[in-house]
């Protein structure tokens, strides 16, 4: 059931209801409407894995208390170890078997032995990647006693299981989410209206930009060999859109119902495509995820590696960088993703430039010339880099990107550029106008500061674009992450 | 160890490591307050620290670590 669908307004408008009208009394009642609701909604998705989650809930609540409770580091460690191998082992199993698989016949194939070999069906439970990374999280956070273990098994089965974001996040932090969910929850008609606009934009981001991109993108990425140099430039740009408002554009629906509830989860995207640099791109994308890997990953591994300077840097950068393509899938492809931008590090750690203010252009207008060449520098490149995300394997997209660097690139793209494509061009123009005038703001649409006007002026022209140039859509792109 | 040499020692630190000295030394500081000191500095000036006052520190102690009034405390628990 995607947010954008009549399924899910008929699913959320009883459970709002009895949320804030009959289950309102205490946090405990509150609590055990939110679990009903998301394990329903699991199940509708997917009853196959229902099992899999309250078993994962189950465990990861009992290894919690114990870690809690052993007063000498050996026992700690063994109840820590059991619940990073558990989670750890859910997800290699669901996620990378097949892989692992294929590669040990590979290398026995290279060494002659040509044995044949079936693939292995495993299917991959929804949201795996999210809550298993969520649960070693609050494990590892428990174990450093940087919080206390959830004494509430109800509460924590809400943590981990909570609906807005058990698909594909954001990846809670314990420290942020299980407080909220031990007090009552206040109806607050100023959150419940950012909520509702928060779902608007990410509604909009989804169906009409990234939709209308996704058609383009199809139309020209499985015969990309047809296709001009410029019209595979164009092409890269549409996918680096798309991948952004389809994930973005989840996200933000993910957070706006969340605060119907009167919940607020972690911010998950900042505009990034407004950074300067690559390691404020990676501050900034796929927040949930990089602050998981930077506190879990690349720390204790910069920290081991602390004495190679800025050599063990770059290797906790590049480590950490292959782990999060390798997070997206098993495939090759994601790998050499993350590798790049590891890569793009390295002028980074060796110039000592790394910290960069957080917002482009700060309180004025428009960015100065030097940022706006610094920007658009970074797009290209990410840009660029996205084609191994969307390639179906490694050869596939360095064939691709040989193919931009031909002398097609002087060619106009006139056979793409119909009026689809123009269409979504000045969609596109619209969408990153609107980000960039909020990318102060906590949200990509905070404009409760506005005039009532201004604002019912904003709504019906983005509800007219609904109307006008969404697609339906059925899945997300990080759905099968 | 005496406090203030400490803070002068870990201040020293700092301007070593970031090249600059724009900021105050207070027990509330943080690493946020500070240009510059963001992720992947931190290591290179816990190293540093760890040269200067020849102890170790576990991760688990930096982990917990809020501001310069807590690491000046654990590196005199140290030294």
């Amino acid at each position: 059931m995607v947010f954008n669908s009549f399924d899910f307004v008929t699913f959320i408008i009883p459970v709002l209801l009895l949320y804030w009208l009959v289950f309102k009394q205490s946090s405990t009642s509150q609590n055990i409407l939110l679990l009903v609701s998301s394990l329903f909604f699991y199940a509708w998705a997917d009853w196959r894995f229902l099992i899999l989650l309250v078993i994962s809930t189950l465990v990861n609540y009992y290894l919690g208390l114990k870690i809690n409770k052993a007063e000498e580091d050996k026992k700690r460690n063994v109840f820590l170890y059991t619940g990073v191998v558990f989670n750890v082992g859910l997800l290699l199993y669901f996620k990378y078997v097949n892989f692992f698989y294929e590669g040990f016949y590979d290398v026995l194939n290279v060494f002659g032995a040509d044995i044949g070999h079936d693939t292995l069906t495993i299917l991959l439970p929804l949201g795996i990647s999210f809550f298993t990374f969520q649960t070693l999280g609050y494990l590892i956070d428990v174990n450093n006693e940087e919080i206390e273990p959830s004494t509430d098994i109800l509460e924590f089965s809400v943590f981990v299981t909570f609906f807005p974001k058990i698909l594909s996040g954001p990846i809670e932090r314990a420290a942020g989410l299980l407080p909220q969910l031990s007090i009552k929850r206040e109806f607050s008609y100023a959150v419940f209206v950012d909520g509702l606009r928060q779902i608007l934009w990410g509604l909009f981001a989804k169906v009409v930009i990234a939709e209308n991109c996704a058609v383009l993108v199809n139309s020209v990425f499985g015969d990309y060999q047809d296709h001009p140099a410029s019209t595979l430039v164009l092409l890269t740009f549409f996918y680096a859109l798309q991948l952004y408002a389809d994930f973005s554009g989840y996200s933000n629906m993910a957070i706006g119902v969340s605060k119907l509830f009167g919940i607020q989860l972690m911010r998950n995207f900042s505009t990034p495509f407004f950074s300067t640099n690559i390691a404020d791109f990676w501050r900034k994308w796929h927040i949930s995820l990089t602050t998981w890997m930077m506190d879990y990953v690349f720390t204790p591994l910069s920290f081991i590696l602390r004495r190679q300077q800025k050599k063990g840097l770059i290797i906790s950068i590049i480590a950490t960088f292959v782990l999060v393509g390798f997070w997206h899938g098993a495939n090759w492809t994601f790998v050499v993703y993350g590798l790049f931008h590891g890569i793009y590090f390295i002028p980074l750690v060796y110039s000592g430039k790394m910290n960069t203010s957080e917002v482009v252009a700060k309180g004025k207008w428009l960015p100065s010339l030097q940022e706006l060449l610094k920007m658009l520098l970074l797009f290209v490149v990410i840009m660029l880099t996205d084609v191994f995300f969307r390639a179906s394997s490694i050869l596939e997209a360095f064939d691709y990107l040989r193919r931009i660097f031909s002398s097609t690139i002087i060619k106009a793209p006139w056979a793409f550029m119909n009026g689809t494509t123009v269409m979504t061009l000045l969609l596109v123009g619209f969408f990153v106008i609107v980000e960039w005038i909020n990318r102060e703001r906590k949200h990509d649409l905070e404009i409760s500061k506005f005039s009532i006007y201004l604002r019912w002026a904003f709504y019906i022209f983005i509800f007219l674009l609904l109307l006008l140039f969404g697609r339906s859509a059925e899945t997300f792109i990080y759905f099968q992450f | 160890m005496e406090i203030t040499t400490i803070k002068e020692k870990v201040s020293n630190v700092l301007t070593t490591i970031l090249e600059h000295s724009n900021f105050e030394m207070s027990d509330e500081l943080t690493a946020k307050d500070v240009d510059g000191w963001d992720s992947l500095s931190h290591m290179m000036i816990i190293t540093k620290i760890e040269e200067e006052f020849g102890i170790r520190f576990k991760l688990r102690e930096l982990n917990k670590l809020k501001n310069m009034g807590a690491l000046v405390s654990l590196i005199q628990s140290k030294s």
